[in-house]
């Protein structure tokens, strides 16, 4: 690696005095597993790398007054660990399971994933599906956006190189909305999704109610399938309507061809995935209203 | 130069060293720690596992400067030739080990898993040992190995004995 000044701010205010001052030239240092690896075989490098790692602002998972808080510096193992998510948002901690091997979990975080904002990225899908929200603070002041407002395009989000997201949070409308997370890779360890999909739906009256699909590695950023939505919404939960979702949610996405799979086979992935994470969805949420009753 | 002060297999030590310094690199050529190996150096081969604070990671992926003020568990630190750790001794029995290079990383998470699950299941112990590439032994012995080893920890009977007699 080509050399770097490293700080570690004490909070998150010195963080972002750091990148006041340095702008363009820092960089955000979190898990390094994406960071680290571009660095070791890049031709230039920042000039200060600003490692928010252990900012205990950027901490901690809670249920909240707004909603599940999930700090931005959330490693994958603690979503996979945290009972809030396994119990209100299990699609997000199966995501985090799919995410590399026990050792990149240990390291990586959910901000990192989402800013490197590759379209295989697999927290976005069940995050998008849940209708997430970002928090962001820079030297201009905090602000809340969706998130589906961050993703840009392959490799590129909205944030400016001063701005630092500090959290993930699921409105709490959405709290305990039964989501599912289905990711299909080369292999089961260590790959890449060919196609990951999260979804969420609430089940009123054994019919589908603000039912919500997001497709990954299929587009250029991680995308809703909205006219599959629109289908989908009101219907009463059968095959038949899952299937036909599916169907719909091929025809939005736009994959490309590459050395993994064909357009083709992404496409047909995307069928099969949207209507068995569906119909994990309305399992859940079956199992769900079972527990009220007894 | 960035300092840093780091407790590694339960001894405190203090190191100068350049800011783009890579875990693996402080262990390797700082300390002269060289049983976690430099495989692939991007986190995919998991040659380099250590132990910091308790978990398992790809010390190729962090910087000497983040493990400042934590406690880092390298194979060193696990067992001595005249002494090895359960986890060692199984996998020299079970022949878990050919070549070697990826041992000391594999041998890391496992006893991570063990430290943490006493009776792992098979499932466990694949998702444990899924970021630790073998190109030569293959990984059913290796999980064989860990349950061995769980066993002996647990203070249960031994490893089941082996049946390698070849001849008859
Ligand atoms: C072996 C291996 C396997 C992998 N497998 C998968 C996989 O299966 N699925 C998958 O989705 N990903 C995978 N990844 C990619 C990576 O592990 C994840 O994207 C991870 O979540 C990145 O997080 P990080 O904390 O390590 O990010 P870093 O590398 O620290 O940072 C990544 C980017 O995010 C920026 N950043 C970090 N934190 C913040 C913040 N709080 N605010 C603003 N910007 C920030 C950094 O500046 C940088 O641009 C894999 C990586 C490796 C090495």
């Amino acid at each position: 690696m080509k050399a770097f000044d490293y700080v570690a701010p004490r909070d998150l205010g010195a963080a972002v005095a750091l990148l006041a001052e340095h702008g363009a030239s820092a960089k955000i240092l979190a898990g390094g597993t994406d960071l680290l690896v571009e660095l070791e075989a890049a031709a230039r490098v920042p000039k200060v790398v600003v490692d928010v790692s252990r900012l205990k602002e950027l901490k901690g998972i809670a249920v909240t007054d707004g909603g599940l808080r999930i700090g931005a510096a959330s490693t994958h193992n603690e979503i996979m660990r945290s009972p809030d998510l396994r119990n209100l948002f299990p699609a997000l901690v199966e995501a985090a399971h799919t995410i590399g091997a026990v050792q990149t979990r240990n390291l990586g975080t959910l901000a990192g994933n989402l800013v490197t904002c590759v379209p295989s990225m697999d927290s976005g899908p069940a995050l998008l599906a849940l209708e997430a929200e970002v928090g962001i603070m820079s030297p201009r002041g905090a602000k809340r956006m969706p998130l589906a407002e961050l993703f840009v395009r392959p490799r590129k989000t909205s944030l400016k190189p001063d701005e630092i997201l500090t959290e993930i949070v699921i409105p709490k409308a959405n709290l305990g909305k039964p989501s599912a997370f289905l990711k299909f890779g080369l292999r089961k360890g260590q790959a890449l999704a060919l196609v990951n999909v999260g979804v969420a739906a609430w089940i009123k009256k054994d019919c589908f109610v603000a039912p919500r699909i997001a497709l990954g590695a299929v587009a250029p950023t991680v995308m809703r399938a909205t006219r599959a939505e629109a289908f989908l919404d009101g219907k009463k939960v059968s095959e038949e309507a899952m299937a036909e979702a599916g169907r719909i949610a091929a025809t939005e996405a736009k994959p490309i061809s590459d050395f993994r799979a064909s357009a083709d086979y992404r496409r047909d992935l995307i069928e099969t995935l949207t209507k068995r994470a569906l119909a994990t969805a309305v399992a859940r949420a079956q199992q769900s209203a079972k527990e009220a009753v007894a | 130069m960035i300092d840093v002060t780091v407790t590694i297999n339960g001894v405190p030590r203090k190191a100068s060293v350049p800011a783009e310094t890579t875990l693996l690199k402080l262990l390797r050529e700082h300390f002269m720690l060289t049983g976690s190996k430099l495989g692939c150096d991007v986190g995919d081969c998991g040659a380099c596992t250590v132990i910091v604070d308790g978990k398992p990671v790809n010390s190729c992926l962090m910087l000497a400067a983040q493990v400042d003020g934590r406690e880092v568990i390298t194979i060193e630190g696990v067992g001595k030739r005249e002494h090895l750790h359960p986890i060692q001794k199984m996998f020299e029995e079970a022949g878990a080990v050919q070549c070697g290079f990826c041992g000391p990383g594999v041998i890391m998470s496992a006893k991570a898993l063990l430290d943490e699950k006493p009776d792992p299941s098979v499932a466990d112990i694949r998702d444990a040992l899924s970021g630790n590439l073998c190109r030569c032994t293959g990984y059913t012995k290796m999980i064989e190995a860990v349950q061995d080893a769980a066993r002996i920890l647990r203070g249960e009977t031994a490893a089941k004995p082996r049946q390698l007699e070849l001849s008859k």
